[in-house]
C-alpha cells in the first residue's frame, strides 16, 4: 500500500485556483463599457436634473424644471408625434414586410439568399445618402409624384414637409429590421402547416391569418420593436421630408444641443426617450417569455 | 505491491454541486494494460478520465501516474494524452500539423518531428494524407488523426473517450480490432471509457464496471462476464437471469414455493432476500448430465434468431427464465414444442451465482 | 415538402408587392447614382453624362480631408473593439461568473439604446470629464459603440465552439493561454475577419454618434455630407454617396466572402 506521510503531501503542489484568464479577458472591455458607456448614461440622467447659467454653461443641479419643461404642450406635442409617427411606421413595415419575406421564404427557391443579400446590401448604403435619395424621389418634382399626376393625382399633392413623408422615411430607413426577423420566422416555419391550413380553411388569405401569422408572431413581435426603436429617436427622417413643422423628440434633442445650446433639457429629453422604450422593451421580453413558455408546454 | 501502476485512482471524489459524480474510487492500472471504463451514461467513468488527464481536480483522494502524484498538475504537465469523444481535430491544420502539434510544444526538432509523424501516419494508415485538410477527412480518419496525435508523444498512458462511439457499426468493428492491434504494437498503457459492453469485453485485458460513481467490479473480461460481483454487474454485462428469492441452508425459495439448490454463503442470516443469477447459455434443455439443478417449467415463448433460438420458460408465478440454444439440431425441437408444454431445464450448480441483494 | 408546396398557386399579390418593395428599395439608390452622372446641376432633369462630379469631389480637399479622417476612424474603431471584443466574448461565454454574465447584459444595452441617446451621453461625458470634441473623442465613442456588435457577433461562434478542441490542446503541452493563442483564435478567425469588415463599414457610414461627438475641424464625411445635405443641394454629394455606396457594398461583399476562402459558409443572418 501507499503510504501517505505529511512530508509527502507537503511536497505536491497545492490545489489548482480556477484559472483567472478568462476573468482577465472579461474584465477591460466591462471596464471600457462602464466608463464610456454606462456612466455617460448616468451622468446625462444626472444632468437632466441640471441648470444652464447666463452663459448656457450647463452645471449639475436638483431641479426638476426641465422635467416640467417637457409637460409644456410644446414639448408634449412632439414626444406624442414621435412615438405615433415611429409606431405608424412599425405598422408599415410589418404590412410590407409580411408579404415580402413570405415570398421570399416560401417561394425565393435558390434565389432565396441572393434575394435577403439585395435588401441587406442597400441597407449598408450610408443612411444619409440614402435618406437623402429618398427625399429627391419623393419631392414634388420627383418620379413619384409625376407618375402620380400623370394618373390623375391632383397636382397639389405633395409628400414632402408633410407628416405621410416623415413615415415614408422611417419605413425606408428601418424596415430592413423587420424583414430579417420575419424571413427567419418563416425560414423555421413548417410548410406542412400551411399545407394542412389550406385543406382546413380553404382560402389562402384565411391561411395566412390562420396559419402564418399566429406561428410567426414572435418574428413579427422582435421586428415591431427592432423598428421602432432606432424610429422613435431618429431626427433625419424629420429634418429631410418632414421640415420644420413635423419635428420629433430627436430633433428638439439635436435643437437643445446645437442651436439652443440648453444641455440639461436635453438630456431630460434623452432619458424621457430612453425611460419610455425600456418600458415598451420590457413589455416585449415578458410577452416573448410568456410565448417561449407556452410552446414548452 | 509488486510493480508499480501506470496509473493510480487513490479514493478519489469528485462532486458537482449537490451531485456526486465519482465516489471514493480506488484503481490500479498495470502498464501496458488495455483497461476500459464500461458503465452506463453518468456512472462517473468519463469524470475519472477527465481527473487522471488533468481537466478536473478531485475533491479528495489523488491520482497517480506511474507512482508520481500528479493530482493537481495542470494538464500540459503530465505525460498522458487523450483521445477526445469529438476528436477535437484542429480544423484549420493539416494532417500533419495535427500530428506534430505535440511535438512541436515540446520543442522536438523538425527533422524528428517529420520522422516521428510520418512513422505515426504509417501507423494509423494514412499514409499519404499528411497534407490533407481535416474537412476533407471522413469520421473514422479524424478518428485516426486524434490517435495519431496522442500517441505520437509517447505517452505513458493513452486516455480514450467513448472513442468508438461516433462510428457506424461496421467502421466501429474495425477499428476495435485496429486499436487493439496498436496498443499491442507501441506497448502504452489503454485507458478506454465506454459505455459498450461488447466493446469493453472484446478488447480490454481488465475491465472496471461502474455505476453511480462507484466501482462495482473490476477484473479480466472473464471474471466480469462468470462471476459477476453483485446483480447490477450481473444485468449490465450480458444477459442473466436474475431470480429473487429467500435464502435459507443453501437453498433458495422463490414465489410460489418453488426451491432451488444454490452455493451456500458463509455469514448469510436464513430468510435474507437474495437474487441468484444464471445466464441463458448456461441453461440446458437435454441430455442432462449428474450433479446438475433440474426444475420444470412451461414454455411461454420461442424467439427464432437464426444462429440460437431463446425460450422463455415460467418456473415460478412470475419467474421467467431465457434459455438460449445454439441451433444445431433445431427441426427436433420445433417439431416437439409449440408452447404451454412442461419443459425440463437444467444447470450446473457452478454456473449459479448468489449476488448481493442490491438496495 | 417544398417540391409539393410550389406546386401550388403563385401568391400574386404578394408577389406583387415584393416587386414593388425592391423597387422602393432602389429606386433612390438608383436616382442618387444617376444624377453623380448628370452633366447639369439639376437633380430632376438628366441633361447628359459626365464625371464633373466626380472631378470636383476629388478637387475638393474639405471633402477629401473628411474621408481620409473617416477612414481613421474605422481604422481606430475597428481594431480597438476586435481586441476588446474577442477577449470578451471569450470571457462571457467561459467563465461562469457573475462578471461574465453581468458583462454579458451590459453589452446588450448599447444595441438596443437609440443612437440619439448614445450620441448625446457620449458627448454628455466628454464635456463631463472636461474632454474638450475632437478627432480623439470620436474615435473613443466609435470603438465603444462597436464593442457590442463584435462581442454579439462572436459570442455566439465561441459557444458553438467544441470546448474539446481547446482541451485537445492542453492535453498536447498548451497552457490554457497557449491554447486560446493556437487553437481557439485560429478557429475563430474567419469571424473575426468578418466582423471587422462589417464594424469598418458600419462605423465608416455612421453619422448620428460622430455628429454628437466629433469636434469642429475635420469632420468625418457622413457629418459632412449632413451638412451640405441641409444647407442647399450639392450634386457633389451625389458622387461622394455613390462611392461610398460601391465602398459598402464592396466591403459586405468581402465580409460574406472571407469565412468562404476559409471553406466555411456563413449565411448573412449570422453575421448580422
Amino acid at each position: 500500500m501507499l503510504t501517505r506521510e505529511p512530508e509527502v503531501r507537503q511536497d505536491r503542489p497545492t490545489k489548482r485556483r480556477r484559472t483567472r484568464l478568462w476573468s482577465a479577458l472579461t474584465l477591460p472591455g466591462t471596464v471600457w463599457m462602464s466608463v464610456f458607456f454606462l456612466s455617460a448614461l448616468l451622468l446625462t440622467v444626472a444632468l437632466s436634473f441640471g441648470t444652464t447659467d447666463d452663459l448656457g454653461n450647463p452645471h449639475f443641479g436638483s431641479t426638476l424644471a426641465n422635467w416640467a419643461q417637457l409637460g409644456e404642450p410644446a414639448y408634449a406635442k412632439v414626444i406624442f408625434r414621435s412615438f405615433v409617427y415611429a409606431g405608424l411606421a412599425s405598422v408599415i413595415c410589418l404590412l410590407i414586410a409580411y408579404p415580402v419575406a413570405y415570398v421570399i421564404a416560401l417561394h425565393g427557391g435558390r434565389y432565396k439568399h441572393a434575394l435577403i443579400a439585395a435588401i441587406v446590401v442597400p441597407f449598408f448604403a450610408n443612411y444619409l445618402v440614402r435618406m437623402y435619395g429618398w427625399s429627391t424621389v419623393l419631392a414634388d418634382d420627383g418620379p413619384v409624384l409625376r407618375a402620380a399626376r400623370a394618373l390623375g393625382a391632383p397636382p397639389s399633392l405633395t409628400i414632402l414637409n408633410t407628416g405621410f413623408g416623415v413615415v415614408a422615411g422611417l419605413v425606408y430607413g428601418f424596415v430592413v429590421f423587420m424583414i430579417l426577423p420575419l424571413y427567419a420566422a418563416m425560414e423555421r416555419m413548417d410548410v406542412s402547416l400551411i399545407e394542412a391550413g389550406r385543406d382546413l380553411y380553404g382560402g389562402p388569405l384565411r391561411t395566412f391569418l390562420f396559419v402564418t401569422v399566429p406561428s410567426t408572431r414572435q418574428g413579427a413581435l422582435a421586428g415591431l420593436v427592432l423598428v421602432f426603436l432606432p424610429a422613435t429617436g431618429d431626427f433625419v427622417s424629420a429634418q429631410l421630408l418632414g421640415g420644420p413643422n413635423q419635428i420629433m423628440i430627436g430633433n428638439l434633442i439635436q435643437q437643445k444641443f446645437f442651436d439652443g445650446q440648453n444641455w440639461p433639457l436635453g438630456c431630460a429629453l434623452t432619458v424621457l426617450l430612453m425611460a419610455l422604450l425600456v418600458v415598451g422593451l420590457s413589455g416585449y421580453l415578458r410577452r416573448s417569455r410568456r410565448d417561449e413558455q407556452e410552446a414548452v408546454r | 505491491m509488486s510493480e508499480t501502476s501506470a496509473v493510480r485512482l487513490d479514493g478519489i471524489t469528485k462532486s458537482f454541486g449537490s451531485s456526486v459524480a465519482v465516489d471514493d474510487v480506488t484503481l490500479d492500472i498495470r502498464p501496458g494494460e488495455f483497461f476500459a471504463m464500461l458503465g452506463p451514461s453518468g456512472c462517473g467513468k468519463t469524470t475519472s478520465l477527465r481527473m487522471i488527464a488533468g481537466f478536473a481536480d478531485p475533491d479528495s483522494g489523488s491520482v497517480l501516474l506511474g507512482g508520481e502524484d500528479v493530482t493537481y498538475l495542470p494538464p500540459n504537465k503530465r505525460n498522458v494524452n487523450t483521445v477526445f469523444q469529438s476528436y477535437a481535430v484542429f480544423e484549420h491544420l493539416s494532417v500533419a500539423d495535427n500530428v506534430a502539434f505535440g511535438l512541436k510544444r515540446r520543442g522536438v526538432p523538425r527533422d524528428e518531428r517529420r520522422e516521428r509523424v510520418g512513422r505515426m501516419l504509417d501507423l494509423v494508415q494514412l499514409t499519404g494524407m499528411a497534407n490533407r485538410r481535416p474537412r476533407t477527412l471522413s469520421g473514422g480518419q479524424r478518428q485516426r488523426v486524434a490517435l495519431a496525435r496522442a500517441l505520437v508523444n509517447r505517452p505513458k498512458v493513452l486516455l480514450l473517450d467513448e472513442p468508438l462511439a461516433a462510428l457506424d457499426l461496421k467502421l466501429r468493428r474495425q477499428m476495435q480490432v485496429e486499436l487493439k492491434q496498436i496498443q499491442r504494437e507501441v506497448g502504452v498503457t489503454f485507458v478506454f471509457v465506454t459505455h459498450d459492453q461488447d466493446e469493453a469485453l472484446t478488447m480490454s485485458d481488465r475491465l472496471a464496471v461502474m455505476n453511480g460513481g462507484r466501482v462495482a467490479q473490476v477484473g479480466t473480461p472473464e471474471d466480469v462476464y462468470e462471476r459477476p460481483a453483485d446483480a447490477f454487474v450481473a444485468g449490465f454485462i450480458g444477459t442473466s437471469n436474475v431470480m429473487t428469492g429467500t435464502y435459507a441452508d443453501g437453498r433458495l425459495t422463490l414465489p410460489g414455493g418453488v426451491s432451488l439448490p444454490v452455493p451456500s454463503r458463509l455469514g448469510l442470516a436464513a430468510g435474507s432476500r437474495v437474487g441468484a443469477a444464471v445466464r441463458p447459455e448456461k441453461i440446458w434443455l437435454s441430455d442432462f448430465e449428474d450433479g446438475m439443478v433440474q426444475i420444470r417449467g412451461t414454455l411461454r415463448e420461442t424467439v427464432y434468431s437464426g444462429a440460437t433460438t431463446t425460450y422463455l420458460v415460467e418456473i415460478a408465478p412470475g419467474v421467467q427464465l431465457s434459455v438460449l440454444e445454439q441451433n444445431i439440431d433445431r427441426s427436433r425441437r420445433e417439431e416437439r414444442w409449440t408452447g404451454g408444454e412442461i419443459i425440463d431445464l437444467a444447470w450446473k450448480p457452478e454456473h449459479c451465482l448468489l449476488l448481493c441483494e442490491t438496495a | 415538402m417544398r417540391r409539393a408546396f410550389s406546386r401550388r398557386r403563385k401568391p400574386w399579390f404578394a408577389i406583387a408587392v415584393t416587386v414593388a418593395f425592391f423597387g422602393m428599395l432602389y429606386l433612390p439608390i438608383v436616382v442618387v447614382a444617376l444624377f453623380s452622372l448628370n452633366s447639369q446641376k439639376s437633380l430632376t432633369v438628366f441633361k447628359g453624362f459626365s464625371l464633373r462630379w466626380y472631378r470636383a469631389f476629388f478637387a475638393d480637399h474639405d471633402l477629401i480631408g473628411s474621408l481620409g479622417f473617416s477612414l481613421r476612424i474605422s481604422a481606430v474603431a475597428m481594431i480597438g473593439s476586435i481586441v476588446l471584443g474577442v477577449a470578451l466574448a471569450l470571457g462571457i461565454v467561459r467563465s461562469r461568473g457573475k462578471l461574465g454574465s453581468a458583462a454579458g447584459l451590459v453589452l446588450l444595452i448599447p444595441l438596443i439604446t437609440p443612437e440619439i441617446v448614445t450620441g448625446v451621453a457620449s458627448a454628455m461625458l466628454f464635456k463631463g470629464v472636461g474632454l474638450p470634441l475632437s478627432s480623439g473623442t470620436v474615435m473613443l465613442a466609435e470603438v465603444t459603440f462597436s464593442i457590442s456588435y463584435v462581442t454579439v457577433i462572436l459570442r455566439s461562434r465561441v459557444a458553438a465552439l467544441n470546448p474539446e478542441v481547446e482541451e485537445a490542446a492542453m492535453d498536447l503541452g498548451c497552457s490554457r493561454f497557449q491554447a486560446v493563442r493556437l487553437v481557439t483564435l485560429p478557429a475563430l478567425l474567419p469571424a473575426i475577419l468578418a466582423s471587422a469588415i462589417l464594424i469598418f463599414a458600419m462605423v465608416f457610414d455612421d453619422f448620428v454618434l460622430a455628429y454628437f461627438t466629433t469636434g469642429v475641424t475635420p469632420q468625418p464625411l457622413p457629418v459632412r455630407i449632413y451638412s451640405a445635405i441641409r444647407f442647399g443641394v450639392q450634386p457633389t454629394i451625389n458622387a461622394v454617396g455613390t462611392l461610398m455606396l460601391i465602398g459598402s457594398i464592396a466591403l459586405i461583399g468581402l465580409a460574406l466572402l472571407v469565412p468562404r476562402l476559409f471553406g466555411r459558409r456563413e449565411s448573412l443572418s449570422q453575421l448580422l
